[in-house]
């Protein structure tokens, strides 16, 4: 069991159908040159395509799973950055994280910011982790150099896998529609319930159930009572 | 390079940092960001930019974020970069910011810090950025010239004018390095008033703008600073800025 099971699968089922639709293009990181790395302010009259603009759909979301993951997989739902004939995309970026996350806290401030150092030349990044919203802005150099979503799930995956704990990871972009990014919604708004959970416990080390506001999370997530109760524990060791 | 345009209030502050604005955004390749620090909100007027989200909301959509749950530092510094960007204005190479003012009675002091940290954030992306300060000195006390790599000091030739430009300079002295701060004399209707201010000033005068009709005619016509042609005062801030090598 793992905290982020029920998310893990919901993308799971999402890909299937995809996938079984004829939907699904699939990438193996690594396969071509990486982008080079370089933090990047990319203004409106220089953007080529726009992914996430506020006033469309986005979802950013991330898990970790301690069970199988598909290491080096970038899947796409959707057109790549050459085929988009319209400058604002809907978009959803999934990163699946893979491995033995002893510490969950460490890991999971570790494996976000793996993700937010992730900066390539030609693409500005803007996220807004409490509401899983992600803006993208794909420059006309960048484009025309050949930028496809294969780099930046190359580059995600790549510095993922820095983060010690972390052994394989896997990418999911939709840029197919706004529905599609909206069927991801759930999990991606459950999956964030679950480290809310989680940063409380261990921030504010507060483990009256009766006045907790996620409460209904601890009871469905195993693993997060578990946590839960160590810690309680541990704080009641701790003496006064 | 970051260059803030002081003074003390009513003495052309807003209208040097539009023309200096319209200025920087004519040169190609360079990326211009332009904060209006003035709650008043007179930049955005002079150059006919109306911000619907200022950096007051930002701060209080940041602040709405810690209690929501959003507790690590790098947690709040996206989202405040998320909301930056849905604040500011682009046009072309240009892009406009407005600090707006805090709802609520009571100092500005907040506010102002946080127009620290978003320079400090977002000035790193532009080649240049001028920020039309508040009038006074309390952005200069708030330590937002810390971020600041050049005062325009600006007086018209009142002695109280210059006077609040050297207390400015004096402020500010600690925080800018170097010969960080040169004056700007406005609205001089005969030459020998820059030279009686220049003996009467420590303040290093880098140029000064005659009165000019375009300049009363775009602000009572509230026409846009950008399409303002060449004329006297637009070719004597645009020597000033060419003189201190901003230009």
């Amino acid at each position: 069991m793992g905290l982020f099971d029920e998310q893990v699968a919901a993308v799971e089922r999402f890909l299937a159908e995809e996938r079984s639709a004829g939907n699904v293009r699939e990438f193996r990181a690594g396969s071509r040159p990486a982008w080079p790395s370089e933090q990047s302010l990319v203004l409106e009259d220089d953007t080529a395509i726009e992914l996430g603009n506020p006033r469309i759909a986005s979802l950013s979301s991330l898990v970790w799973s301690e069970g199988p993951v598909e290491d080096g997989r970038i899947s796409l739902v959707g057109p790549d950055v050459s085929e988009m004939d319209e400058r604002g995309v809907p978009f959803a970026q999934v990163v699946i994280a893979g491995g033995k996350f002893t510490d969950v806290y460490e890991s999971y401030r570790d494996v976000r910011e793996a993700i937010y150092d992730t900066v390539l030349e030609g693409f500005m990044v803007r996220t807004m982790p409490s509401r899983q919203s992600i803006w993208c802005r794909i420059s006309r150099e960048a484009v025309s150099g050949g930028f496809s979503l294969e780099d930046l799930g190359d580059a995600l995956i790549w510095n993922l896998k820095t983060v010690e704990p972390v052994t394989g990871a896997e990418v999911l972009f939709v840029t197919s529609s706004v529905a599609d990014v909206e069927r991801l919604a759930p999990a991606a708004s459950g999956a964030r319930r679950v480290i809310e959970a989680l940063m409380k416990m261990y921030e504010e080390k507060n483990f009256d159930c009766e006045t907790c506001e996620y409460r209904d999370v601890c009871d469905e997530v195993m693993d997060l009572k578990k946590i839960r109760e160590r810690l309680a524990d541990q704080k009641a060791g701790a003496g006064p | 390079m970051i260059l803030a345009v002081c003074g003390k209030g009513g003495v052309g502050k807003t209208t040097i940092s539009a023309v200096a604005a319209a200025a920087l955004r004519r040169r190609a390749g360079v990326r211009v960001l332009v904060v209006d620090g003035d709650p008043a909100g007179g930049l955005g007027m002079a150059l006919s930019v109306e911000a619907k989200k200022t950096l007051n909301d930002v701060r209080v959509e940041v602040i709405d974020e810690v209690k929501a749950g959003e507790r690590s530092k790098r947690g709040l510094a996206q989202a405040m970069d998320y909301r930056l960007a849905e604040a500011i204005i682009e046009n072309g190479n240009l892009a406009f910011l407005s600090i707006g003012r805090p709802d609520d009675v009571g100092c500005y002091c907040r506010v102002n810090s946080f127009l620290k940290m978003a320079i400090e954030s977002l000035a790193g992306g532009f080649d240049m950025t001028v920020i039309d300060a508040e009038a006074g000195i309390e952005q200069v006390n708030r330590d937002v010239m810390a971020t600041v790599d050049y005062i325009l000091l600006v007086s018209d030739t009142s002695a109280k004018g210059v006077r609040v430009a050297e207390t400015i300079r004096d402020v500010a002295k600690r925080m800018v390095g170097g010969d960080g701060a040169g004056l700007v004399i406005n609205r001089v209707r005969d030459e020998g008033e820059v030279e009686s201010i220049r003996r009467s000033t420590s303040l290093d005068v880098i140029g000064w703008i005659p009165e000019d009709d375009s300049i009363r005619r775009y602000d009572e016509n509230m026409t846009s600073f950008f399409d303002l042609p060449e004329c006297p005062a637009r070719i004597s801030i645009e020597n000033a800025l060419k003189a201190t090598g901003l230009l």
